[in-house]
């Protein structure tokens, strides 16, 4: 087994809310509530579940950009990142010592025309990794930026043009060769693929397959479409109201899921297939409640089919399962 | 036999010999851009029976969206205009109706709905006074009390609970599932007899998808010979919900089969490709299939095969010559050279009976 390249453990991640006239901070969302994993180096972790269950606030997280983003907010337990001298603890880490880390963790975000700059050309946002994070003369930079769209599919003789001037596959594409520059360790993909044609998507998923393989890559992929998640992880993480309920091999979770809400979430994810038997299909009712209003112990039994009293009391542990993976889930 | 076969396992499926509800034909509608004429639809035929699910799917700049709005008349003028065509319902050309009576077809006879409602839904409005706003348009008999308690009939039916409570919440106090519950409780007050749904789930996750979607199913159910139009980029939706799709690409269909044709035996190298891009839990891990390139912009499409630029199975006459809309002995319908030896070729305004339903 390949040796840990991050782990997160209990991770608390609390939004403030803001009220009253003075806008003081009156509550505290807890958005992410004692998450724990760990990334094996070359694998793909996927990180599913509904808008609202914390994975995006997870994947920010790990590359520290929260404090940065969203004032006041709070953050408990420990984000280990093994670099070749040693692990480093992200969380406390202060600006001026996070950007050495930014070279070996690289975000790839949903909407690639939102994360370019539209006045730049492409060459230029490529580059801006390597002055930051290398050493290299402007021949070398100029150089790696060409090989790096002859890489993801481009062409070199592109970097002189502008964002405005590709499509949203080539985007995309953009995107990744700009998180590759400074050869980084651990690339985090934050839905990655949701907003691109089926067709196109096909594309970007199999380049960053390759990728992967090339350059010995570690994928956090999170998404919303569990079609695409089981395709490309190694392993799932599910998660529900900032709760991992469910961790385990994709094939494993995806095939034979555990926790009553992986069975549902995969369950009801449609099937190109109109032969398919649809008997087995839980709708679960109602929605996902408010995180200002998360329910006592098991934060799904409002919605669970098989919900006992039990489940009021304390916040189930992951625990092993028959099956290989772990749930947090005593009844399933 | 196979209509009855269809029938039987179609419980929504229209009966082949009825008369359509909705008759498009040969419609095309043009955007005037700087530098030209961009064709987003471009001469589409088809109809819909009474009671279908008809699928309409497609990659972005497919035209499909544009080909909806068209039905309903809300295209944008300028830049848009409706170039030719013909729009039959009820007797009715709609693209020669007077602005006032194409207002009373919207709503009362044909509704829409779309992907983000937020957008559809005024922000500084309850919800209650939208409700009763729009019934009372289309009702003026109808009394203020009369109204309020349709209105909340409506948002029971689409399951919003607490209804006669939430009449008074403002849309952004709806969550994005929610708020599309109140899209379909507005798209049906007035019962229309054709919703034209817009990529209605797209915005939603998979769980609450499966509850809309079923809910769109049951309440077309209640009504004799309701019918949907579908529109959407998911391929696993359409198989899930529809009996008929339609398969564009740059403006134009490409293939059109009942799901089960579709998804067994693809025909146009459009549709082949598409399906064998989806990642599924059958195939494996191997690496996807994939289409080469990317959807051309508009205004760049080849003067042949719209497709011919990205197909696997091109000729040199694909590049040249645009090809004629197929049948095969199934009844599908295939855009494509390579199918017409074993094919007859449909005149570019295609008889009903060959498209409505599969041919015995």
């Amino acid at each position: 087994m390949a040796a840990p390249l991050l782990e997160v453990r209990n991770l608390k991640i609390g939004y403030p809310v803001w009220g009253g006239i003075l806008r003081h901070k009156v509550d505290e969302v807890q958005a992410v509530d004692g998450v724990s994993f760990t990334l094996r180096k070359g694998e793909t972790l996927g990180l599913v579940g509904e808008s609202g269950c914390g994975k995006s606030t997870v994947a920010k997280a790990v590359i520290n950009i929260l404090r940065a983003t969203v004032p006041g907010v709070h953050q408990q337990g420990e984000i280990i990142f093994h670099t070749t001298d040693g692990p480093v603890e992200l969380l406390g880490l202060s600006r001026r010592r996070m950007r050495p880390m930014r070279a070996h963790i690289q975000m790839i975000f949903q909407d690639p025309f939102s994360s370019l700059n539209p006045r730049m050309t492409i060459g230029s946002m490529i580059e801006a990794p390597l002055r930051l994070h290398t050493a290299r003369t402007r021949k070398e930079r100029i150089d790696r930026v060409h090989w790096l769209l002859e890489r993801v599919g481009l062409q070199a003789s592109q970097a002189s043009r502008y964002p405005h001037e590709f499509s949203g596959g080539q985007r995309q594409r953009i995107g990744i060769a700009r998180a590759l520059a400074v050869n980084p360790q651990l690339i985090i993909a934050d839905e990655p693929v949701s907003a691109l044609d089926v067709s196109v998507q096909a594309q970007v998923l199999n380049l960053l397959a390759d990728l992967q393989e090339e350059f010995d890559l570690t994928y956090l992929f999170v998404a919303h479409d569990l079609s695409v998640v089981h395709h490309i992880s190694d392993r799932i993480a599910v998660m529900y109201l900032g709760h991992l309920v469910e961790i385990g091999a994709a094939d494993t979770v995806y095939l034979q899921p555990a926790h009553p809400y992986s069975r549902a979430l995969i369950s009801a994810v449609p099937e190109p297939d109109p032969q398919a038997d649809r008997s087995g299909r839980v709708v679960l009712e109602g929605e996902i409640p408010s995180p200002l209003a998360k329910p006592s112990g098991c934060a799904f039994r409002t919605r669970c089919p098989i919900v006992r009293p039990e489940c009021a009391e304390a916040v189930p542990p992951l625990e092993a399962k028959e099956t290989g993976q772990l749930a947090a889930c005593p009844f399933s | 036999m196979e209509r009855d076969e269809n029938a039987a396992k179609n419980p929504d499926g229209a009966a082949g010999d009825r008369a359509p509800l909705l008759s498009v034909r040969d419609l095309a509608t043009y955007f005037r851009v700087e530098g030209g004429v961009a064709k987003a639809v471009d001469g589409i035929s088809f109809d819909v029976m009474p009671g279908e699910v008809l699928g309409i799917v497609g990659e972005s700049g497919s035209g499909k969206s544009v080909a909806s709005l068209s039905i309903l008349r809300l295209i944008p003028d300028p830049p848009g205009h409706i170039a030719r065509g013909e729009i039959r319902y009820g007797g009715r050309d709609l693209l020669k109706l007077s602005y006032q009576e194409m207002r009373s077809i919207r709503g009362n006879e044909i509704a829409m709905i779309f992907q983000e409602p937020m957008t559809a839904l005024n922000p500084v409005f309850t919800i209650g006074f939208q409700l009763i706003e729009t019934l009372r348009q289309h009702h003026p008999q109808m009394s203020k009390q009369e109204a309020f308690e349709r209105a909340v009939l409506r948002l029971e039916q689409v399951k919003i609970p607490d209804a006669a409570k939430r009449m008074r919440d403002h849309p952004h106090q709806f969550s994005g599932g929610m708020r599309q519950r109140v899209m379909i409780a507005m798209a049906l007050c007035c019962n229309p007899q054709l919703l034209i749904a817009d990529e209605p789930t797209t915005a939603l996750d998979v769980t609450t998808q499966a509850q809309i979607m079923e809910l769109m199913l049951t309440l077309r159910a209640r009504r004799e010979g309701g019918s949907i139009i579908l529109i959407t980029h998911d391929l696993a939706v359409v198989a899930e919900t529809c009996r008929r799709v339609i398969v564009m690409y740059g403006g134009k269909i490409q293939e059109v089969g009942t799901v089960d044709q579709i998804f067994s035996s693809p025909r146009h190298p459009y549709t082949i490709g598409l399906l064998e891009s989806l990642p599924s839990a059958q195939r494996g891990k191997d690496r996807l299939h994939t289409i080469p390139g990317n959807v051309p912009y508009i205004m760049d499409l080849p003067t042949g095969c719209k497709f011919c630029t990205r197909c696997e199975k091109v000729i040199d006459r694909c590049h040249q010559e645009e090809p004629e809309l197929h049948q095969l002995k199934n009844g599908q319908l295939v855009r494509c050279h390579l199918v017409e030896d074993e094919a007859v070729k449909v005149s570019g305004d295609m008889p009903s009976t060959t498209t409505s339903a599969p041919a015995p």
